[in-house]
């Protein structure tokens, strides 16, 4: 094990912590709230899709509830809505611990998340009342998108300030990835608007733009706010520090690379140059560096320290999150692969693909860290264990039913879909099935999302009398030396 | 890897290879392309279409159509998109200067429209179709688009571009008629605009083998 100070987390002690999370408590609040309200819309609203798939008829004739809009509202106020801010809430909070910086301005960070929730209703009411700009991830008309880019520029200034003024001392694996996406989003998403929304181009640049924003959201946005929230939370909750300095800048380094050109891989056989598409299907296989990186970098940290999975709900989320996102990157690398896009591209393997990685990953663990942050800035613990436990499975279960289900059958729509012989008809009646059963998946995840928001109002409101003693969701062993997390 | 401004420059430069690579290559090589003359119609590849076609997208786009069809013809012989008559030939970046946006699809949960035109000529099946697509198929997992369309009384004479032959439970009632609305005639006019059946030079169609 590395001794290097850099891959200790950090070397407060704990009332200088309790101060520093003191000064981000309001706005990461915030953040984190509203974002669960979007959480509990968007689910809802995939629910509805979901039902619509395989059952036409339902909520039909209505132009507010038809498919094409329900869908991507809720695409979008799952990213925009719940993801993105509950990214940025981790990121508040993390930047401020390892910055060791007590947070002066912070009305300018509440205007902030004000300011990008009222971009996000706009932009959903926007999709709602026809506004929809069809481009994948980002259909939230041109007004909205001003609205989100201000309200980001405050978050951006505010942590270059925090880490202007963070104390010396080497930087520690989250900060990097803090960096690297605190620095990223802004400029994939001003790119992709200027250029696809505010004062488009000639349609016929815009395919290979829009997949480079595709891509680069999960990766290079998602996926580092949600492994810096596993790299610090991880070491804290098990009392050890990361095993291999040199894994996490192999994952560091690989994962910006490969992920800033990965997104073009989706486009096999489309209208943009043939090289485009080479270099995004090597970066998309490439990603198996990072993936592998990430997985033994963790599992080499926890070997011997998984026990505290069983009662921590913090590691327990965080670790299963991680899992997700390296059987996502392994996955899209096989996918991404000529010969499987060339049957499965279109078919719902995709959809498969994204619960994965948008669910499966990032949301997992950022429910992980908030299970973790939360207590800690409200000085209260949360309410209960049980319903806690039943967020885990629900979640799991439905991560794990829905991903299954849509891979095998868009492998079976794909197939059918690319055979001379098999009619178009035939693709949509071998799909069924397996849609029915990702339509319960849907429910699942509205029902894990209800228990989640129910644990949150618990501790928010106190509408029972909270917990003294952690919120520990089985019994710790007697003879453990792990700490609960500090 | 302690120095920020190492750690950032990193960042930057990774990042930075992509932005050109992705969208600063495109802005420059794919941004301007024109139409190419045709020289037996004296018009151009690809042909211009009609300001209510041009509308149309914008009704193609406010309501997802996108999320369940593709609108792009993959080559032979890595797809068999060709065999399956989707089209004659691939699609390729100048068969999108007319867009507004590039409706490329990531889904075909319904069929590929790229040359949707090209299959179906007849507007009033259009209309039925998106009227109430379970009484042409009634396999389709299409929803309706009953609400681009008024359902009203017949005022002494019946309208000249109401929706004829509709059959199942959206079918109009005695005295009443269904009129597409100015959304479903420009939806309409965009669907039949897709054909990509003209000749050009990076796109040859394949031979037959």
């Amino acid at each position: 094990m590395s001794n290097d100070q850099s891959s200790q987390p950090d070397t407060l002690n704990s009332a200088e912590r309790a101060t520093i999370d003191a000064s981000v408590a309001a706005p990461v609040i915030l953040f984190f709230g509203t974002a669960i309200f979007w959480l509990l819309f968007g689910s809802f609203f995939e629910l509805i899709s979901a039902i619509k798939l395989v059952w036409p008829c339902f909520l039909d004739g209505c132009g507010l509830f038809t498919y094409g809009r329900t869908s991507v509202v809720s695409l979008n106020a799952l990213a925009y809505g719940w993801a993105t801010p509950a990214a940025i809430g981790i990121g508040l909070w993390l930047t401020a611990r390892l910055c060791r910086v007590q947070l002066a301005r912070y009305k300018s960070l509440m205007a902030a998340g004000i300011i990008w929730n009222i971009g996000t209703f706009v932009g959903v009411a926007g999709i709602l009342i026809g506004d929809n700009t069809s481009i994948s991830h980002l259909n939230f008309p041109g007004y909205s998108t001003h609205i989100l880019l201000l309200s980001f520029i405050l978050i951006a200034i505010w942590a270059i300030v925090t880490f202007n003024q963070r104390q010396s001392g080497p930087l520690y694996v989250s900060q990097w990835f803090l960096v690297a996406g605190f620095f990223s989003f802004p400029w994939l998403f001003a790119t992709a608007s200027q250029l696809l929304i505010w004062k488009p181009l000639q349609a016929s640049a815009q395919p290979a733009i829009a997949a480079w924003f595709a891509g680069g959201f999960f990766n290079l946005w998602l996926a580092p706010m949600g492994l810096a929230a596993a790299f610090y939370l991880i070491p804290k909750t098990i009392g050890r520090s990361i095993n291999s300095q040199h894994l996490s800048l192999l994952a560091f380094w690989s994962i910006l690379l490969f992920g800033a050109w990965s997104g073009t891989s989706r486009l096999i056989g489309g209208p943009l140059p043939a090289w485009m598409v080479s270099v995004g299907v090597a970066a998309s296989v490439m990603m198996i560096i990072p993936a592998l990186a990430v997985a033994l970098n963790l599992h080499f940290t926890l070997d011997g320290h998984y026990a505290p999975m069983s009662w921590s709900p913090a590691l327990r989320f965080t670790v299963t999150g991680v899992t997700m996102l390296v059987f996502t990157w392994v996955f899209t690398a096989i996918n991404s692969l000529p010969a499987v896009s060339s049957v499965t591209n279109f078919s719902d393997i995709t959809r498969g693909l994204n619960l994965l990685g948008y669910y499966g990953f990032f949301s997992m663990t950022a429910f992980g860290a908030i299970y973790y942050i939360l207590p800690r800035l409200t000085g209260k613990e949360w309410p209960s264990s049980c319903l806690i436990s039943w967020h885990f499975w629900l979640a799991t279960t439905a991560v794990l039913l829905g991903v299954s289900v849509l891979l095998l059958g868009g492998l079976i729509q794909g197939f059918a879909l690319q055979d001379i012989g098999v009619t178009f008809r035939s693709s949509i009646e071998f799909a069924y099935p397996f849609r029915l059963l990702a339509a319960v998946a849907a429910l699942l995840i509205v029902g894990a999302n209800l228990a989640f928001a129910a644990v949150f109002a618990g501790l928010h409101w106190s509408l029972r009398r909270p917990g003294t003693a952690p919120a520990l969701i089985a019994v710790r062993e007697e003879n453990s030396q792990e700490p609960v997390a500090v | 890897m302690n120095k920020l401004t190492l750690l950032f420059t990193g960042i930057f430069l990774t990042f930075g290879s992509a932005w050109v690579g992705l969208v600063a290559y495109p802005v420059a090589n794919l941004g301007h392309l024109q139409p190419l003359p045709n020289e037996e119609t004296g018009g151009v590849n690809p042909p211009t279409v009609s300001g209510l076609a041009v509308a149309g997208q914008k009704v193609y786009a406010a309501n997802g159509c996108m999320e369940c069809h593709t609108q792009q013809v993959r080559p032979d012989p890595l797809t068999t998109d060709i065999a399956k008559q989707l089209g004659k030939r691939q699609t390729v970046p100048r068969d999108e200067i007319r867009e507004h946006t590039p409706f490329l699809g990531e889904y075909r949960i319904g069929q590929d429209l790229s040359n949707f035109g090209a299959r179906q000529t007849d507007v009033a099946a259009i209309h039925r179709h998106l009227y109430s697509p379970k009484s042409v198929s009634p396999w389709s997992n299409m929803p309706s688009y009953s609400y681009l369309y008024e359902y009203r009384k017949v005022v002494s004479q019946p309208s000249a571009n109401a929706l004829q032959g509709l059959t199942g439970p959206r079918a109009p009632k005695p005295g009443y008629e269904v009129v597409p609305t100015q959304q479903a005639e420009a939806l309409v006019a965009y669907l039949l605009s897709l054909n990509q059946n003209y000749p050009l030079p990076e796109s040859p169609e394949p031979t037959a083998k």
